[in-house]
């Protein structure tokens, strides 16, 4: 009888935890609850910033004021002061070099990525990605200055390229678009290969020996296996290097002299010197619409340019030809 | 057989050309990357009146930092900032991140778009945005005026947006990759939700907070953008100070804190590397994880 009674209890028991498991405890909690000091963070720092400088962008410079937006009568006009002169030519030669750029650190960072994530033995791969960290962990005003002392007239590549014979005279690239072009590759390049490192890395060695054993050579495996694989790791590398570069005026200013102005200074001159904040808002949207719009277009491209690649490969499974 | 043969020829042949010619380019990749970094280091050795220009050796900048009392005061911003945005980027990122692993619903695509939104956005816009913000919110509210006006705490907020976002998607891909019983298990065992939390899933997410805040220190310390922005009177940090005074001779004592920081965020590497080694990370992963690209 006890010994059954005990069992009941036992039982009961077991019931009462089975009903009511305590995980139920926290059932009740909305499931976002954790990420609610990210919300409003976010909400009040981001988003609210974002509309207000896009409803100055149609209002007007309060005259003599610091910087202030008369927003009684809305208009476009500031949009049009951007989309002319000066201006556009500024807008188009930011994105020209942003797009060059990434193209650059594409080149140029695939292969060492590629190297890192298929050649490199296991062992020695975490110190070797380590060190295209590091130079990222200089400061970045301070690194993009030493291109100042290796670019001089009469620095290291100067001197380098004449006693080589390579150049008769020394180089003239300091304060120009070319030191710009150089400066942006060589703060950027490390975003880029990170990610394509990553999605090489968790490329199932396999699949290269597959399509090997399957007759394929190397350059068919890598651009129909290894490429498209590591195709997210490439999307993912070229938004981190574009966006940013785009947005970046700093290496400008240091490298491009007076011909370096890019977009983003004329933003923050508008805000921090000519203290027209409307102006300076519609410069801002319309960067940020045409790194979209690029960004979207190169979308499209590359969708349609796979589909058209996969239909001319698509192998037909009629079973005819073969019974043929 | 000769389908055998085939498919094993390529993998003993190590050493050919390519893989040659890949070396070769990394090899150049490396010292592409390197060399500037190298100039910092040596030209913080200078003895001319310029940063920029070699005149032999001597400790002038160092020398020129020790006076500089500007300088010390932007250097002393500059960690006073990294260390206030790194802890709200962990704190924010790392809710959240464990928050979308273990909680996701509805709410998680709305919030992943935002994320990416704010890893899109080029810096300026955010530096733009914060400046006429902060603006409207001193004058609305004024005795909160020092909250987004004065000393570092426009810089705090400033700098821990695109950090916490970064910090998010880190500790997300940490949950992600962990096994929920063991959460499961200590609430099975009657543990409150605070406990489970302390003990078994704060040391889980530990590494990945570690990395996160790492990135957030660092990104804090690049900052020159937002900091141009936001920072108030007596709240200039390194790079502004920097930025500042390229229009003017640029004095060896630049390259000599450069350096200084340089080193310091050089241990601060190695030691997270050594806590995540600990933690039974391969190298791969130790790279992957400081680097944010999990």
């Amino acid at each position: 009888m006890v010994e059954a009674a005990a069992s009941d209890a036992a039982g009961r028991n077991l019931g009462a935890v089975a009903e009511k498991p305590p995980r139920a405890r926290r059932r009740w909690l909305p499931k976002f609850i954790l990420a609610l000091p990210s919300w409003f963070w976010y909400l009040s720092f981001f988003v609210v910033p974002l509309v207000l400088v896009t409803i100055n962008s149609f209002g007007a410079k309060v005259k003599g004021s610091a910087g202030r937006v008369d927003l009684s009568n809305p208009s476009l006009d500031r949009y049009r002061d951007t989309l002319n002169g000066t201006y556009f030519d500024v807008l188009t030669k930011t994105l020209r070099i942003s797009l060059i750029g990434t193209a650059l650190c594409l080149l140029i960072g695939f292969p060492i990525a590629y190297w890192l994530a298929v050649r490199v033995p296991q062992r020695w791969r975490g110190v070797l990605l380590g060190l295209v960290i590091i130079p990222f962990w200089t400061n970045f005003l301070v690194r993009t200055l030493a291109w100042r002392i290796m670019l001089a007239p009469k620095g290291f590549l100067s001197n380098f390229l004449q006693s080589n014979s390579l150049r008769g005279s020394p180089i003239r690239v300091l304060d120009t678009a070319s030191a710009v072009q150089i400066g942006v590759v060589y703060n950027y390049l490390p975003l880029m290969i990170f990610p394509v490192f990553v999605a090489l890395d968790r490329l199932d060695p396999a699949l290269r020996e597959a399509s090997k054993d399957l007759g394929a050579n190397r350059i068919r495996t890598f651009f129909q296996v290894t490429l498209p694989l590591a195709a997210p790791g490439v999307v993912a590398g070229l938004l981190l290097v574009f966006i940013p570069l785009a947005g970046d005026y700093i290496t400008a200013a240091v490298l491009g002299g007076a011909k370096g102005n890019m977009a983003g200074a004329l933003v923050a001159s508008q805000f921090l010197t000519a203290q027209n904040n409307a102006l300076g808002s519609a410069v801002a949207v319309v960067l940020i619409i045409s790194i979209l719009l690029i960004i979207a277009a190169s979308g499209i491209i590359s969708i349609s340019v796979r589909t058209i690649l996969r239909r001319r490969r698509a192998v037909s499974l009629d079973p005819s030809p073969v019974a043929a | 057989m000769t389908v055998v043969a085939r498919s094993a020829a390529p993998r003993k042949r190590k050493r050919d050309l390519v893989t040659l010619g890949l070396g070769a380019w990394s090899i150049l990749v490396y010292i592409f990357l390197f060399l500037p970094i190298t100039y910092v280091v040596i030209y913080s050795f200078t003895k001319s009146d310029s940063f920029l220009v070699w005149g032999g050796r001597s400790l002038k900048g160092y020398r020129l930092l020790f006076d500089n009392e500007q300088l010390k005061h932007s250097i002393g911003n500059s960690l006073k900032v990294a260390v206030g945005a790194t802890v709200l980027s962990v704190i924010l990122g790392g809710l959240a991140g464990i928050a979308l692993a273990r909680r996701g619903g509805k709410w998680t695509k709305p919030f992943m778009l935002l994320v990416f939104l704010i890893l899109v956005t080029p810096e300026i816009v955010d530096a733009i945005g914060y400046l006429t913000w902060f603006i409207k919110l001193a004058e609305w509210w004024s005795p909160f005026r020092w909250l987004f006006r004065e000393g570092l705490s426009p810089l705090f907020i400033g700098h821990s947006l695109f950090s916490s976002a970064v910090v998010t998607l880190i500790v997300r891909a940490r949950m992600a990759g962990l096994d929920e019983s063991l959460e499961e298990a200590a609430a099975d065992l009657y543990a409150p939700p605070s406990t489970a939390f302390r003990q078994i899933t704060l040391p889980l997410v530990a590494p990945a907070l570690l990395a996160g805040g790492l990135l957030s220190f660092t990104f804090s310390l690049d900052n020159t953008i937002v900091s141009q922005f936001v920072s108030g009177p007596n709240s200039a940090t390194f790079p502004v100070y920097v930025f500042s005074t390229l229009h003017s001779i640029l004095r060896p004592d630049i390259g000599a804190a450069a350096t200084l920081m340089f080193l310091v965020t050089l241990l601060a590497l190695a030691l997270v590397a050594l806590v995540l080694r600990r933690a039974g990370d391969t190298g791969s992963e130790i790279a992957t994880t400081i680097t944010g690209v999990a």
